[in-house]
């Protein structure tokens, strides 16, 4: 099958040209960008990853190509030097048996990379690598702090898988004064139990991202609960805040593809794949009318700076 | 009440049946960092900070309901600065009343559940049954704005309103029963149920309040209430809303040897449907339509002692019917609007009141636009008017500014300007109360000529609010000037024919006086786990009683809660008022203070989260209420609560 395949109606010019390019060069592709999907943000992250490798050579942008993974199977051309895989799916595609070369997965969780290498029986390394899409938990704490002083217990629901976290999350707020109020909820269980301790005992409900107890039926009753009991929400993304969190640390795709063309550089420069990272770019958002309504005055963007300076250290 | 009782119970088997779907759970992936999730707290759900209301508002949440000890909503405005509150049951139901004292039916407020205005159409207006039409523990919290609020709520909004706010299904899942047993015969008892998940979830609560009334009157008084409440997600954007219910309220009224007022029983039937559809436009913008139902049924009928045969009869049947559309809109970043139409139907049938077995039927056409302009950081305009019309009282326009300016962080000052209008009710229009005896007219009491027409209130206002940081305290203050004209009376008229003494009483336009003073409420975290709430109010008003004015009185408030180790919590009440009068019934209301306790401790038994509570009402002697011959004496109950 063609690669011309691909080349539908309606994507962007810039993208029709770097596909275009592919064509023309696959035999030559030394990064093969595989999506789990084509929509826009796996798109953005994609030419991220592409714009900076092209700022190592003209050519080695030309040398990105960009497949989806259901696409993946009909590609004829030669092996990449390396594969990045955005999207839980593309990981689990290339990670599931030794690719020939190595993988780097990126824009994904780091329970979904976490659940590759149970599935796969493999270890992270050299060959298979990470660059997850959640916030270390402790740079949520800091922001936690940064925003509500006052606050000092953390309230979260914990998923089936989440043990590892829990454990992490003990440290992280053991480091910064600060106590857990977790609540295990079980599958198929409704989260209000849980969430009544929590909103009783809580000044903040962290929000984790797990499907089983935050997903677009059950946020409704979860939000509005937290702003009558006056415990807002720390998210995980910025479609919660619009939906009522009060604010969210992330890193945006773009800042994904960015820092895993950077990681790909320097694996076409010769270095071996590191071991799985946290994003190093992020964005804060805040709901200001949410804020107001909870007496709150903050700034987004300070929140943003002071957070990055408190990390990149005096 | 069979037939609401069916309806309910098809509504809960629905309810059970829609519960059992499973769900599959997806592993997390980056979708849910990508993905967009429905709009929740959109610009309708984010209620005015207190610093940003037109006006003052007085919250009462659940934590004071339940350590309040009180046992219905009634007793809970004496922590709203002034208010005076009675619990009898005589004219209607316990209620309370704010600066214009009390009449027999405190009529000059709206009294909303859930957005739904439940003031009774067939008490002239009265708040009482409204204050009973939903279990305590149901109550999320009550809000109180003290002052015309008609811009928004329309005619009964006179001098303020109450809005009782019930608890989201999501916070009465599982199962809850409490029973409270004590002196003077008390014995409330309530069952409810929570169940569903994220897409319908519904609450059935039946409780019952009872006792044998105050010391002096004619006997006991039970509340039995039913209430179902269903929220159904249809889609991300849309939610709708069922309630249903219905409350029966019986009374010993009367007094024995009066022939025209022999003791007897009342009963208020009221029920209810309210149908909520909540329509989300994204972030900036909702709508909401609500349709709702209520009949009332009063049945209230005794023997004239000098004529057996002659039944005196005060029942009959009331209605309404609603429809309204609310659009919220937040226009600019610092516009936003509120703005929509209501169209309400009132029906009253009553031979007894109006010697006619015709249907008096008000319809009223309301549009309302509020807007909240924020002219800069510190300045907050609130303007907006309601436009009414009603086949009662006419055409009038309430409108209201209210600027707030927030001198400093936590400072905020507030002036503002509001005009008002309540058309005569009903009864006061067409009251024709006429004795018969075999046939031909033996008395008349109220004959209403129809001369009358809207009360109208105009009201200045100063305001002041105080936060300090992290909520350990706030200050509100309003001085007011409410100058009411129009002001409706009951006087005699001599009506030849009419029987007896060959008089009647009609309603007119017959006063105008000034009602000005200062309140205020001051709250306090002095120390861990403790709150000290009081508040106070100064209020003078020049409305004659009597061959005299109302003068100058003033009551206060105050409350203390605190948090105690191994799970107890104490709290105490107290309310005093000085003398003044009852305007309504020309009574004078005498000074009197009480004061409350409250010990509580939670525990577990079986496994289940359990209370057991204490409280002792009126410690220390017995004071009057409402009539000279009633007394609320001391009375305590113990009251065991479970959960899980």
């Amino acid at each position: 099958m063609p690669l011309s395949a691909f080349l539908r109606p309606g994507l962007p010019l810039l993208l029709f040209l770097a596909f275009a390019a592919g064509v023309v060069r696959a035999n030559e592709a030394a990064v093969l960008v595989v999506s789990s999907e084509r929509s826009p943000a796996y798109l953005e992250a994609a030419e991220a990853v592409a714009s900076e490798l092209g700022r190592l050579t003209t050519e080695t942008r030309r040398q990105v190509l960009q497949l989806t993974a259901a696409d993946l199977p009909a590609y004829r051309g030669a092996a990449p030097r390396l594969y990045v895989a955005l999207g839980a799916e593309a990981c689990s595609l290339l990670g599931r048996t030794p690719a020939p070369a190595p993988v780097l997965c990126a824009l994904l969780p780091r329970a979904s990379f976490e659940r590759v290498l149970r599935e796969s029986g493999r270890r992270a390394g050299a060959s298979l690598s990470a660059l997850y899409l959640n916030q270390p938990l402790g740079r949520q704490l800091d922001l936690m702090r940064m925003a509500l002083p006052q606050a000092r217990r953390v309230g979260v629901l914990w998923g089936a898988d989440a043990q590892a976290s829990e454990a992490m999350l003990e440290a992280a707020a053991q480091a910064r004064g600060l106590k857990v109020v977790g609540v295990p909820v079980k599958p198929d269980e409704p989260v209000f139990n849980g969430l009544k301790k929590i909103l009783d005992e809580s000044d903040l409900l962290l929000a984790l991202a797990d499907p089983q107890i935050y997903n677009s039926s059950s946020i409704q009753n979860i939000l509005l609960a937290s702003f009558r009991a006056q415990v807002p929400m720390l998210a995980f993304s910025p479609a919660y805040v619009r939906a009522g969190a009060l604010m969210a640390v992330y890193s945006t795709p773009a800042q994904i593809g960015q820092q895993a063309g950077l990681i790909a550089r320097g694996v076409l420069q010769g270095q071996p794949l590191g071991v799985p990272q946290y994003p190093l770019q992020f964005e804060v958002s805040v709901n200001e009318h949410v804020a107001r309504s909870l007496g709150l005055k903050l700034d987004a963007g300070n929140l943003a700076e002071r957070l990055r300076r408190q990390e990149r250290g005096p | 009440m069979t037939r609401i009782y069916k309806f309910i119970w098809l509504a809960v088997l629905f309810g059970l049946a829609g519960t059992a779907v499973a769900q599959p759970s997806p592993a997390v992936s980056e979708k849910d960092y990508l993905d967009e999730v429905p709009v929740v707290l959109s610009v309708s759900r984010l209620p005015q900070r207190l610093d940003e209301t037109p006006g003052a508002v007085t919250i009462i949440d659940r934590q004071m309901i339940r350590m309040s000890g009180a046992r219905d909503a009634a007793d809970l405005l004496r922590l709203v600065p002034g208010f005076r509150v009675s619990n009898s049951f005589e004219a209607n139901t316990p209620q309370g009343s704010y600066h214009t004292s009390q009449n027999d039916y405190s009529n000059h407020m709206q009294i909303l559940v859930d957005g739904r205005s439940v003031y009774s159409v067939y008490l002239r207006g009265g708040t009482g049954p409204g204050l009973q039409a939903v279990a305590l523990e149901d109550i999320e919290r009550i809000e109180v704005h003290r002052g015309s609020n008609s811009a928004a709520y329309g005619a009964r909004a006179f001098l303020g309103t109450i809005n009782i706010v019930t608890r989201d299904p999501v916070d009465t899942m599982g199962t809850h029963a409490q029973a409270a047993l004590g002196d003077n015969g008390i014995q409330d008892t309530l069952v409810r149920l929570g169940w569903g998940d994220d897409q319908a979830r519904f609450r059935l609560s039946a409780d019952g309040r009872a006792d044998d009334g105050l010391r002096g009157d004619s006997g006991g008084a039970r509340v039995q209430r039913v209430n179902l409440r269903a929220d159904l997600r249809t889609s991300d954007q849309d939610m709708v809303e069922l309630r249903t219910g219905q409350s029966v309220i019986e009374a010993g009224v009367g007094f024995a040897g009066q022939d025209g007022n022999a003791p007897r029983s009342r009963q208020l039937d009221t029920a209810f449907i309210q149908l909520d559809w909540k329509r989300s436009l994204g972030v900036d913008q909702d709508l909401a339509l609500q349709v709702s139902h209520t009949a009332e049924s009063i049945r209230d009928r005794f023997p004239y002692a000098p004529a057996p045969a002659l039944t005196i009869d005060f029942g009959g049947r009331a209605t309404n019917e609603n429809i309204s559309l609310q659009h919220t809109l937040r226009a600019t970043p610092t516009l936003r609007l509120v703005w929509g139409g209501e169209l309400r139907r009132e029906t009253i049938v009553s031979r007894p009141l109006y010697d006619t077995d015709s249907a008096f039927v008000t319809d009223f056409t309301r549009l309302f636009s509020n807007a909240e302009w924020r002219l800069h950081p510190d300045l907050l305009l609130n303007a907006g008017a309601l436009y009414e019309r009603s086949s009662i009282g006419g055409e009038h326009t309430s409108p209201r500014v209210m600027l707030n300016w927030q001198v400093t962080d936590g400072h905020t000052l507030r002036y503002g300007l509001t005009q008002a209008f309540r058309p005569p009710s009903t009864f006061e229009k067409f009251a024709n109360v006429r004795y018969y005896l075999g046939g031909t007219l033996a008395d008349s009491t109220d004959v209403a000529r129809g001369n009358v027409s809207s009360e109208k209130v105009q009201t200045r206002e100063l305001g002041y609010l105080a936060e300090l940081p992290g909520k350990v305290a706030s200050l509100d203050v309003r001085v007011f000037e409410e100058r009411i004209t129009d002001f409706v009376k009951r006087p005699s008229y001599s009506l030849p024919g009419s029987g007896n003494n060959n008089e009647a009483f009609d309603y007119v336009n017959g006063e105008d006086f000034d009602i000005h003073g200062y309140e205020y409420q001051l709250k306090w975290k002095p120390w861990q786990d403790g709150q000290l709430i009081y508040g106070q109010a100064w209020v003078d008003s020049t409305q004659s009683v009597g061959t005299g004015r109302v003068g100058l009185y003033g009551s206060q408030s105050f409350m203390f809660m605190q948090h105690l180790p191994q799970g107890f919590d104490f709290s105490l009440m107290y309310y005093q008022a000085d003398a003044s009068h009852f305007p309504g019934a020309d009574e004078a209301a005498p000074a009197f203070s009480r004061t409350d306790v409250r010990l509580a401790r939670a525990m577990r038994l079986g496994g289940r989260r359990a209370e057991l509570s204490l409280v002792v009402q009126n410690l220390g002697t017995s004071y009057q209420d409402f009539m000279p011959s009633f007394r609320f004496h001391q009375q305590a109950y113990v009251m065991l609560r479970l959960e899980n």
